[in-house]
């Protein structure tokens, strides 16, 4: 007989999210049923194409979306659902509890404030601490990050490149010590080596603090080399969830085996079709009109299943969490 | 092999200041061919000047020292209607696809408009646009959108449409997808492989990721700071 498993409960439970806009064009279904949970210490990657509702997700979960947005489900955080909260308990939560750093930091950043400023805000918004301590403890973050000299603290955004403005955003969203960062494309706009020496800085600082990521990209590769878990998600839909070197290894779900067939290692293997709009998405799998395995069971709607995973440690059973939404298992 | 562009010690400088003028060169020294049919990858960090070299090369930049040769004709003493020929013979797609497009035309007048430029009669537009987006594997159905309402992938698609519509001979691809997502950049690559089979174009392929490189060139040329450092056989190099 197996031994109980203790589960212990999650940092963040997002059960069921469903967002919707409606526009000129129809009802645009950005996010549909999603399920997520992030454990403490924990980085999990969303990974997935442009557009298929990732920063949505992200955006749902800080109450950051516009107000034609629709949004069901819950997102359970500390006790409490966040999609529930006033607008005044959200404004405590984001930053000091939820960070985060957004995907362009030139737009993100005011042109017009030294960066010191505006890592120091924080501080004195959320933790009403003096302007002078403030100001030494963004210093020092920049410091941690790489940016040693002090006088960069009193530099303005435009006075820096994508990358060092970038590591600006990461401070901002880092100086209050959150439980959770949600990090939202954080490679755009820079070159690879850039992005990983950002990304390596990002994660070490979040280890110190013992926090956890959640990594919004559409770089298959950052998501590996930075994530414990990853989550693929395809027009508005989760379709696989599991540890980030297993779904490497052994993808199951079609359009992860499809995905990871375009990496330049695998050979650039294009997907047939394109991604489907989302006012009109295919009934059943969103993925079966380009699915090389379509049977047609996959016109109808399939849940997430549990997939036992590969064996991890030689000799020991390890349930791996793994779990596809597909007819295929 | 015949190289149908070239460059030949090729240098760009730009001037600043009103009073005191400072000189920063760009580029100094770049000597590169394009050969026909075949694809010139051309590597370097950000900043090294691959845009300003391709621009150089499609004619939308002058050089300060240095000649860019055309079938064998420099290209500063190409006037009118001669240079008219070049500019449709080397064509540019740029790195960012909804940048590349009016935003104010949908696709179909997009399309339009360069067949207007070409003097076609209109009556043959309807033929010739499902031909273009045939090859470039676009739907029909998209005409009559704009391009904030198709994807990245689809604008790249209808850049290179109206490339294509020219004719060209020499395309310089300046980082085509590296604003693209993986799957979408497969496509693209695919797409440019196929086409230069069936259509025999040469490509100057600039880019900074080595795998894009190693997928599409015949050769490949690394800048540096202000000058190539080397040029060796893609293969020798990879």
């Amino acid at each position: 007989m197996n031994s109980p498993q203790i589960i212990n409960a999650p940092l963040l439970l997002i059960k069921g999210l469903s967002v919707s806009f409606e526009t000129p064009l129809g009802r645009v279904k950005a996010a549909e049923d999603v399920c997520l949970e992030m454990q403490d210490g924990e980085t999990l990657a969303l990974v997935g194409e442009t557009g298929c509702g990732k920063s949505v997700v992200a955006g749902a979960i800080m109450q950051l979306l516009p107000h034609n947005a629709c949004v069901q489900g819950r997102a359970i955080f500390g006790g409490r659902d966040l999609l529930g909260l006033d607008e005044r308990e959200m404004a405590r939560i984001r930053g000091s509890e939820i960070s985060i750093v957004f995907q362009n930091p030139s737009l993100a950043l005011n042109p017009i404030m030294r960066v010191g400023e505006q890592i120091a805000e924080m501080l004195r918004v959320h933790k009403n601490i003096s302007r002078n301590r403030s100001l030494r403890m963004a210093e020092d973050m920049l410091r941690r990050l790489g940016m040693v000299e002090k006088e960069k603290a009193r530099m303005y955004p435009f006075q820096f490149s994508g990358g060092m403005n970038q590591r600006v955003m990461i401070a901002t969203s880092m100086i209050l010590s959150p439980r959770i960062i949600i990090a939202d494309e954080p490679s755009k706009g820079l070159d690879g080596t850039l992005a990983r020496e950002v990304m390596a800085e990002m994660a070490s600082i979040k280890d110190q603090m013992g926090a956890s990521l959640l990594l919004i990209t559409h770089d298959l590769m950052l998501a590996k080399d930075v994530s414990d878990r990853m989550a693929v998600m395809y027009c508005g839909e989760i379709v696989e969830i599991g540890k980030s070197r297993e779904i490497f290894s052994n993808p199951l779900h079609p359009y992860t085996i499809a995905l990871l067939g375009c990496l330049p290692e695998r050979g650039f293997q294009p997907i047939p079709g394109s991604s489907p709009s989302m006012i009109n998405p295919p009934i059943g799998c969103k993925f079966h009109p380009r699915c090389q395995q379509c049977r047609e069971k996959c016109r109808r709607k399939q849940k997430m299943t549990k997939v036992e995973g590969r064996r991890e440690v030689p000799g020991k059973d390890e349930c791996t969490d793994r779990e596809v939404r597909c007819w295929l298992y | 092999m015949l190289a149908i562009l070239k460059a030949q010690d090729v240098g760009k400088a730009y001037e600043s200041g009103l009073i005191f003028k400072k000189q920063h060169i760009v580029l100094q020294g770049i000597t590169l061919a394009v050969n026909e049919g075949k694809t010139l990858g051309l590597m370097g960090v950000s900043g090294s000047g691959k845009t300003t070299l391709g621009m150089m090369l499609a004619g939308l930049e002058r050089p300060t020292s240095g000649r860019v040769l055309f079938a064998g004709k420099d290209l500063a003493s190409m006037r009118g209607p001669e240079f008219l020929a070049f500019r449709r013979q080397v064509q540019m797609v740029f790195q960012d696809p909804e940048g590349s497009l009016n935003p104010r035309k949908s696709i179909e007048k997009s399309i339009h408009e360069v067949l207007s430029l070409l003097k076609i009669p209109p009556r043959e537009w309807r033929d010739r646009t499902g031909e273009i987006l045939e090859t470039v594997g676009l739907s029909e159905e998209l005409l009559c959108r704009y391009p904030a309402q198709i994807s990245g992938g689809q604008c790249q698609r209808l850049a290179l449409g109206r490339v294509l519509l020219l004719q060209p001979t020499v395309i310089i691809l300046d980082e085509p997808t590296s604003a693209l997502d993986i799957s979408v950049q497969a496509q693209i690559l695919n797409l440019l492989r196929d086409l230069q089979r069936d259509l025999g174009l040469a490509y100057l392929l600039i880019s900074h990721q080595p795998e894009v490189i190693r997928f599409m060139a015949h050769e490949t040329i690394i800048l540096e700071s202000e000058r190539t450092l080397e040029e060796k056989a893609k293969r020798r190099w990879i």
